[in-house]
């Protein structure tokens, strides 16, 4: 049995052909196409909208540990899986030979990862036979276009996808939060890329300098939607929404909200996610006597609905990306208060007009802002109205004809050329 | 859901005792709430009766404004000669007349029981933690023996 499998119509994986209109076929790797976390809805997001506009796409999955996909993907987009960690998926091998592969496959995933530093986030999902199997892949990708997702994958990709493939690399991290061995590969193997995707001007500046010749595009990510219920910022209701980790910086959040329930009793504070921490800001709000004001959510399958009742939102980070939550709640009329964390925030958000921008990390400055819309309805009114505005621009329809431009640029016979010239050792 | 919906779906829950606040504090249990569909007039008294067992229950007066009520359960009460490892109370308001049960039916928010989470007191050896059933009513869970 081959450890990659492909789901849905369509040629071999690695199938070699542009279609019929004359676009490469666009392969996206992922680490595990069948999570739920932010970049993998995003790169959906893209898929989708890609396969309606004409385009071949399939999503390559590092990893599989689910049966099912967590967002809805277009049945056009092929999935396939590089190695399948399901314990179906496995079955002992026969005779000898299978026995001897067994073996030497446990031997390798016992082993720890030889191209991956270990400050890579996803460093704990990585070993030698994923590493292995992964370059298997990538060496044999002859033509078409590879985005691949996260550095773990972008070094892989930038040392062994060779054959003649165009490479994009999307970052969806700001590349101040990598760790000192990740920022030094990004350094050494980024310039091989045809072009480096990153989300924020700060970030577009900032790969820029450390990677002079290479071309560095900004395209942020697009939310779901700009066909959204808008909210009459009404209620009492401040909504908030992440995994359930110290990045979120719920545990600011929370006692900055403690400062404001004797002002505002008749409010309620509801966090959206879940995670690893909950125990501990359970017991925060237990501490600070907020089991009546601030409600630990759960995940939910309906936070559109859910921030469509909602007055304001409000971002408590220490560090992200481009956080997309944020200005799916923007496209439902709501005003922010966000921590100015790298990056994004300010990207985003023009303080005093669709938020409030606070120093980061401050949760006395946090509660300040967040009394200040509290007090204020019709101040959430007219930044909410400005919000829809904004959001405007990370609508699917303003972001993911960048993509098709850049993808169609990059494939064009000049930039063929050059790269054929490339990986036969020539320099462009 | 639109205004109208609401103050129709308001109109068809039944009488009861809508919690707003639950503090559980200093060995008590405080709550505060309102009268819903029903007349506040009169003298009000919170009711804690034992699951299962109907033959003690307790009450302690309630102040009531308006159709706003506030009343405290004193947790120390609910240490009985003999316990069972869980025992279950479930609280209502009382009039001597009508018998409303406390809970909270008129917000949005559903699954209460895992979103609406309160801490637990020691009193005497019992671990008392009023909980949202799964139908939304408020009942006090206590438990003899160490932490779970």
């Amino acid at each position: 049995m081959t450890d990659h499998q492909q789901t849905g119509q369509g040629a071999d994986a690695t199938g070699h052909r542009a279609d019929a209109t004359g676009r490469p076929k666009v392969r996206y790797l992922l680490l595990h196409a069948y999570g739920r976390g932010g970049t993998i809805r995003t790169v959906m997001n893209q898929a989708n909208s890609l396969v309606q506009a004409g385009w071949q796409v399939e999503l390559v999955s590092a990893l599989r540990r689910r049966d099912d996909l967590q967002f809805p993907l277009d049945p056009r987009v092929r999935v396939s899986t590089v190695v399948d960690l399901r314990e179906s998926a496995h079955s002992p091998g026969r005779g000898v030979a299978g026995r001897w592969r067994d073996r030497r496959r446990g031997r390798l995933t016992e082993r720890p990862a030889r191209h991956i530093p270990p400050g890579e986030f996803g460093y704990r999902y990585f070993n030698r036979y994923v590493e292995q199997r992964l370059i298997a892949y990538l060496s044999s990708l002859r033509d078409g276009i590879l985005v691949t997702t996260r550095p773990a994958l972008n070094f892989l990709a930038a040392e062994h996808a060779t054959g003649g493939v165009v490479r994009v690399a999307q970052e969806h991290m700001n590349h101040g939060t990598h760790k000192r061995d990740v920022q030094r590969r990004i350094r050494e193997t980024y310039a091989r890329f045809d072009a480096v995707a990153v989300l924020t001007e700060r970030d577009r500046e900032e790969y820029g300098q450390l990677l002079p010749g290479t071309r560095v595009v900004r395209i942020p990510n697009a939310v779901h939607s700009l066909d959204q219920v808008p909210s009459d910022q009404r209620s009492r209701i401040a909504v908030a929404a992440g995994r359930l980790f110290p990045q979120k910086g719920f545990d600011l959040l929370i006692p900055a909200w403690a400062r404001l329930v004797d002002a505002y009793p008749d409010w309620q504070l509801r966090i959206y996610g879940s995670g690893e921490k909950k125990a501990e800001l359970r017991a925060l709000i237990e501490e600070h006597h907020l089991y009546n004001h601030v409600l630990l959510m759960g995940h939910t399958d309906r936070l559109d609905d859910e921030l469509a009742k909602a007055a304001f939102y409000v971002l408590s980070s220490r560090f992200e990306g481009l956080p997309m939550v944020m200005i799916e709640a923007m496209s439902h009329s709501l005003p922010v208060v966000a921590f100015d964390c790298p990056t994004g925030p300010s990207d985003v958000l023009t303080h005093g007009v669709d938020g409030l921008l606070v120093p980061p990390e401050d949760p006395d400055a946090l509660a300040e802002s967040m009394a200040k819309l509290m007090g204020d309805r019709a101040l959430r009114a007219d930044m909410g109205v400005a919000a829809v505005l904004t959001a405007a621009s990370y609508g699917p329809d303003a972001v993911h004809p960048r993509w098709e431009a850049l993808f169609s640029e990059l494939a064009s016979p000049e930039q063929r050329h050059r790269i054929a010239d490339a990986a036969k050792g020539h320099h462009a | 859901m639109n205004r109208h919906e609401h103050v129709n779906r308001h109109e068809r829950v039944k009488p009861h005792a809508e919690i707003a606040e639950v503090w559980p504090r200093d060995g008590r249990v405080r709550l505060v709430g309102r009268i819903h569909g029903r007349p506040a007039e009169g003298d009000w008294r919170l009711l804690l009766t034992r699951r299962g067992r109907t033959d003690r229950p307790l009450d302690y007066p309630a102040q009531v404004k308006g159709d706003r009520f506030e009343g405290e359960l004193p947790l120390a009460d609910l240490v009985t000669p003999d316990p069972a490892e869980i025992e279950e109370w479930d609280i209502h308001l009382t009039d001597g007349e009508a018998r409303l049960r406390a809970g909270r039916q008129l917000d949005d928010i559903h699954g209460k029981k895992k979103i609406m989470v309160f801490p637990e007191q020691r009193v005497r050896g019992l671990r008392v933690r009023p909980y949202y059933t799964v139908k939304d009513n408020l009942s006090l869970e206590c438990r003899t023996g160490a932490t779970s």
